[in-house]
């Protein structure tokens, strides 16, 4: 309580207690053998440095569904989604469509820009005249196999 | 010139980045414990429902799908903010943030050209990079670019960048149809005084003698119309000093009379007090607990205590301060009133560094820096309330109520968005989830029947 002094009592006797010393020793003359990577200044890789080039304009996401199994997108998988790269060709995006977020190959198809699919169950969507929004490119996909 | 990144229904827009459905219909996030609408999208405004309004009067238009109503998610909108403010931080050379949707930018040595081009190209990168809308204002002070960044949003036409020299035509027609009341930093009541001296405009406080404002009202004031006139006078370092008082509070999801219920909410308050406290470098020299009644309800007694404990010497031991929260509790607690809303506060702050050591009044305990710096860095890492002072944590009625909260998508790794790769996929797979968990509650009560 405030105002109380408090009591500290200390959990060994006074004269138990080491007594402050150096517990640095200099010595003179040769000490040991120096490592040999000494001169190497070590810096564990870092998988966010490879995957996460623009950390405030990349979002993670979770798959949902299979008809992107073709290009290694299976249900649950992590998505890494990079907001700040212009879309090329071939890149795999989060593209919103009608009020939903879908991944798509965003790819050629008889000749004009389609969002595609690798199930034959849902056929390429024409970007040409849709409302389509780009949300973000996908840049990597971590597919966990241990959880 | 500096410039003012302001976020449109900065709320709603955060969740709207991450629920693409909302997009286009009228939204509305309320406060704490589902109370009363904060944040509204502009179809929202345009149905007519003030700011405040309490949420239990526009259940039945969220019952019948005509509007949508979201919990308050602070982690999302406080980490969709840091990531505003970095960026911006990346493209300019010196940035402020004012308000969590607010950010002051300083452009110095760029031409009125260049720094139109900076900000549109800022307004689109924020949109594309982040999914915020935002509108910025730009003016050689802060007061202007306070009302750049208002027409900017007000007027289609300047498409979401407004720039105001500060001597142009432009400004004068803005200043002339701007009430006063709507100039940063003129209150309500100040605006009331000015309207008596015949200053109703932002142009009449621009043209007023500068001296007479001084005397007559005071040097803030003074400093707002040279503000105007296109000076650069007020600072915003002032945001910067160590806030002078912490406040924590809260509302219970039900009132509660109960003396246990009521001492865990403090204690839950006072830690996360002593937290920011640290966080800032102060120290506090009283503490302060205060208890409301819910005063909307007449039939039910009414009680507005509080109580002032000051500390023998300045402390941000979270101990020492829940001492005083408890002796304050057991000060002003009266178990026949049923309380609606507790709350701590730390004052007369004081800089730890700057404190000195009284020889008359040493510290009332042995000061364990380690220790507080320890609990503060595992919650920090691990999530708030990790490690707690001597808490009983069940579900209680002064938890907040938080049912319409959205995912908190970018601080949880198990609340992410879902994104489909064919269209109805995303509710498909909420739709099995569903029926997995009623598949589940109904083997479970199969178990149970022949038991019974």
């Amino acid at each position: 309580m405030p105002g109380q002094s408090f009591h500290f009592t200390p959990a060994l006797p006074l004269s138990a207690q080491p007594l402050p010393y150096l517990t640095f020793l200099g010595r003179a003359g040769f000490s040991g053998f120096p490592s040999p990577a000494q001169d190497y200044e070590p810096c564990t890789l870092d998988l966010n440095i490879r995957l996460v080039k623009n950390p405030t304009q990349t979002f993670y996401v979770t798959a949902t569904g299979n008809s992107m199994e073709g290009w290694g997108i299976f249900e649950g998988d992590l998505l890494i989604v990079d907001r700040g790269i212009e879309p090329r060709l071939g890149h795999i995006l989060v593209a919103m469509l009608e009020g939903e977020a879908l991944i798509k190959r965003y790819a050629l198809y008889q000749g004009t820009p389609h969002l595609c699919s690798t199930h034959p169950h849902y056929p390429p969507l024409p970007l040409e005249g849709s409302d389509c929004q780009l949300w973000g490119v996908v840049r990597a996909v971590i597919h966990e196999y241990v959880r | 010139m500096i410039g003012l990144v302001d976020a449109n229904n900065f709320y709603v827009s955060c969740e709207r980045v991450f629920q693409p459905k909302l997009e286009g219909k009228p939204v509305g996030v309320m406060s704490n414990n589902d109370g009363c609408v904060i944040a509204r999208s502009a179809e929202l405004k345009a149905l007519d429902i003030p700011m405040g309004t309490p949420a239990f009067k526009l259940e039945w238009l969220r019952q019948r799908g005509e509007i949508h109503l979201l919990s308050s998610n602070y982690e999302l909108y406080g980490d969709m903010s840091a990531r505003l403010a970095q960026l911006l931080r990346d493209a300019c050379p010196e940035i402020a943030p004012y308000s969590i949707d607010e950010m002051f930018v300083y452009l110095e040595g760029f031409t009125t050209e260049q720094c139109e081009a900076l900000g549109r190209k800022l307004r689109q990168r924020i949109r594309r990079h982040l999914g915020l809308p935002v509108c910025v204002g730009l003016a050689p002070t802060h007061t202007l670019a306070k009302l750049a960044n208002h027409l900017a949003k007000q007027d289609p036409h300047y498409e979401g960048v407004c720039l105001l020299s500060g001597q142009d035509h432009t400004t004068e027609a803005l200043l002339k149809r701007t009430p006063v009341g709507s100039v940063w930093g003129v209150g309500r009541r100040l605006a009331e005084r000015l309207a008596i001296g015949d200053i109703n405009t932002a142009w009449d406080l621009r043209e007023s003698d500068e001296k007479w404002l001084r005397k007559r009202f005071s040097v803030v004031l003074a400093r707002t119309a040279l503000e105007l006139r296109g000076t650069s006078c007020l600072e915003m370092n002032a945001l910067d000093q160590p806030r002078q008082r912490i406040m924590t509070s809260r509302s219970f999801g039900q009132p509660t009379g109960v003396f246990t219920e009521v001492h865990n909410a403090l204690r839950r308050h006072a830690q996360r007090s002593a937290e920011k406290l640290r966080e800032q470098g102060s120290m506090a020299r009283a503490v302060m607990v205060f208890l409301n009644t819910n005063r909307h309800r007449r039939d039910q007694p009414q009680y507005f205590p509080q109580a002032l404990i000051p500390l023998p010497s300045p402390s941000d031991d979270t101990r020492v301060i829940l001492d005083a929260v408890r002796q304050g509790l057991e000060q002003i607690h009266r178990p026949r009133f049923r309380f609606m809303k507790a709350g701590v506060m730390l004052l007369d702050l004081v800089d730890a560094k700057e404190h000195q050591l009284s020889l008359l009044h040493p510290p009332a305990r042995d000061r364990h820096p380690f220790l507080m710096a320890t609990v503060d860095q595992i919650n920090q890492r691990m999530g708030q309330g990790t490690i707690n002072f001597g808490m009983t944590d069940a579900p209680a009625a002064w938890q907040l109520r938080c049912a319409h909260r959205s995912n908190r998508f970018t601080t949880r790794w198990d609340e992410l968005m879902k994104v489909g790769t064919h269209p109805g996929a995303v509710a498909a797979a909420e739709a099995k989830e569903q029926q997995r968990k009623q598949q589940t509650l109904a083997s479970a009560k199969r178990v149970t029947q022949p038991r019974a």
